[in-house]
C-alpha cells in the first residue's frame, strides 16, 4: 500500500511490475534532462541584454532539433513496446478468477473446481479496526496463492469500473458486456491494495480491492472453508 | 520591445508576404519602416529609429543643422549634443534605466499570498469538517504497526527502512 511522503511507485510485487519501475525511470531520466535543458535555456534568454532581429532561418539548428526528438522518441517507445507485448505473453495460468465490478463493490468467483463467489465491500470509517487503513479494508479479501500465474476476467454487472492493484503493476478496465483478461503473479505474500480506477457513480472512491497473497496450502484451506 | 522585434520580424520576411494583402494606399508608405507610433523611439531591440526625434526645428536649430552638413570638427561639444538631442528621445544610458517597478510588483504578490493565506485559515475553521479517527496519533502507530509487520514496501519503501532485529528505523 502506499506509504507517508512516498515518492515513487509503491514497490513491486510482479516481475511486470519491476519492468514497469525500471521502464519509468528511464523515461523520466529523459524528461528531467529536457526539462533542466529548457530551463537552463530560457534562463539564459531572460538574462541576457543581447538582442538579434535579424534572423531569417536556421537550417542546422532545426535540422537537430527534429531528429533529436524523433530519436528520443524512439528510445522511450521500443522499451514501452517491450513491455506491453511482455504482459501478453503466454504464462500458463494455474488458477481462473472473475471479477465483476458493480456499483459499488466488487464480486468475485472462482469456479474453476467448485462454485465459489462472494462480495467485497469497504469496511466504513466507523467499523475499522484500530490500525486498518481508512477507506482501503474490505470484509472479504481476495485470497490467492502466491508465486503462480492467475488468470483475472474482469468485467462489469453495471457501468464502466476499472480493476487496479499498482504494486502489481495491474490495470485494467471492467467493461459491461466485454471479458478483459489480465494475468496475476505475485512474488511475495502479502496484502496488495488496489482502488478502482474508472469514475463511476457517487462511490466510485470507496470501493476498493485487497489481495491476500498467501502460500498454496493456505489457499487451499481459505477455499475450502469458504465453500 | 517584443511588439517591435516581431514587426521588423514581418517586415523583412520579404515576398508576397504582408504587401500582397495591404490595400493600394498602403504601399505608398515605403517598405522596412517601423510603424509611425513608433519610429522616433530608440529600444534596446531597435536603437537607431527610421525618424528622428524633433522634427518641427526652430530657427536657431535649423541653423545648426546646417553646419552639420559641414565638417564635423567645427562643430563644438555643447552642438554636437544638441543635435543629438535633435536626433534622438533618448541616451543609451537613459533607455536603459532601471526602475522601481519590481518593488510594486513583489508587493503585490506578497499582499495576495497574504490575502490567500486568511482565506484558507478562514476555511480551515469554518468550513471543513472534522478530521476522522484515522489520523489520530495513536490510530497512526497502531497502522504503522502493522504495515511493517505485514512487511508492506521491504524493498525500497516502508519496511525496508524498519530494522526487524534491532526493532528500529535503520539509520
Amino acid at each position: 500500500m502506499a506509504y507517508p511522503f512516498q515518492l515513487g511507485f509503491q514497490d513491486a510485487s510482479s516481475p511486470i511490475m519491476e519492468e514497469l519501475l525500471h521502464f519509468h525511470d528511464h523515461t523520466l531520466m529523459i524528461v528531467f534532462l529536457i526539462s533542466s535543458l529548457v530551463l537552463y535555456i530560457i534562463s539564459l534568454m531572460l538574462t541576457t541584454k543581447l538582442t538579434h532581429t535579424s534572423t531569417m532561418d536556421a537550417q542546422e539548428v532545426e535540422t537537430i532539433w527534429t531528429i533529436l526528438p524523433a530519436i528520443i522518441l524512439i528510445m522511450i517507445a521500443l522499451p514501452s513496446l517491450r513491455i506491453l507485448y511482455m504482459m501478453d505473453e503466454i504464462n500458463n495460468p494455474s488458477l481462473t478468477v472473475k471479477t465483476m465490478g458493480h456499483q459499488w463493490y466488487w464480486s468475485y468467483e472462482y469456479t474453476d473446481y467448485e462454485d465459489l463467489s462472494f462480495d467485497s465491500y469497504m469496511i466504513p470509517t466507523s467499523d475499522l479496526n484500530p490500525g486498518d487503513l481508512r477507506l482501503l479494508e474490505v470484509d472479504n479479501r481476495v485470497v490467492l496463492p502466491m508465486e503462480l500465474p492467475i488468470r483475472m476476467l474482469i468485467s462489469s454487472e453495471d457501468v464502466l469500473h476499472s480493476w487496479a492493484v499498482p504494486s502489481l503493476g495491474l490495470k485494467t478496465d471492467a467493461i459491461p458486456g466485454r471479458l478483459n483478461q489480465a494475468t496475476l503473479i505475485s512474488t511475495r505474500p502479502g496484502l496488495f491494495y488496489g482502488q478502482c480506477s474508472e469514475i463511476c457513480g457517487s462511490n466510485h472512491s470507496f470501493m476498493p480491492i485487497v489481495l491476500e497473497m498467501v502460500p498454496l496450502k493456505h489457499f487451499e484451506n481459505w477455499s475450502l472453508s469458504m465453500i | 520591445m517584443l511588439s517591435r522585434a516581431a514587426w521588423s520580424f514581418v517586415l523583412r520576411t520579404g515576398g508576397l508576404g504582408a504587401r500582397g494583402t495591404h490595400s493600394p494606399g498602403d504601399a505608398a508608405r515605403s517598405e522596412g519602416r517601423m510603424p509611425p507610433y513608433t519610429n522616433c523611439y530608440a529600444q534596446r531591440s531597435y536603437p537607431m529609429p527610421d525618424e528622428p526625434f524633433c522634427t518641427e526645428l526652430t530657427a536657431e536649430q535649423r541653423a545648426l543643422k546646417e553646419k552639420e552638413k559641414g565638417s564635423w570638427t567645427q562643430l563644438s561639444p555643447a552642438e554636437k549634443v544638441a543635435l543629438y538631442r535633435l536626433q534622438y528621445r533618448e541616451s543609451f544610458a537613459e533607455m536603459n534605466r532601471r526602475s522601481n517597478e519590481w518593488k510594486t510588483v513583489m508587493g503585490s504578490v506578497f499582499f495576495f499570498f497574504g490575502f490567500t493565506a486568511l482565506l484558507i485559515w478562514w476555511q480551515r475553521v469554518y468550513v471543513f469538517p472534522e478530521k476522522p479517527i484515522t489520523l489520530t496519533d495513536e490510530w497512526k502507530a497502531r497502522q504503522l504497526q502493522r504495515v511493517l509487520d505485514m512487511k508492506g514496501n521491504p524493498v525500497q519503501g516502508l519496511a525496508a527502512r524498519w530494522d526487524y532485529e534491532k526493532k528500529q528505523w535503520k539509520k
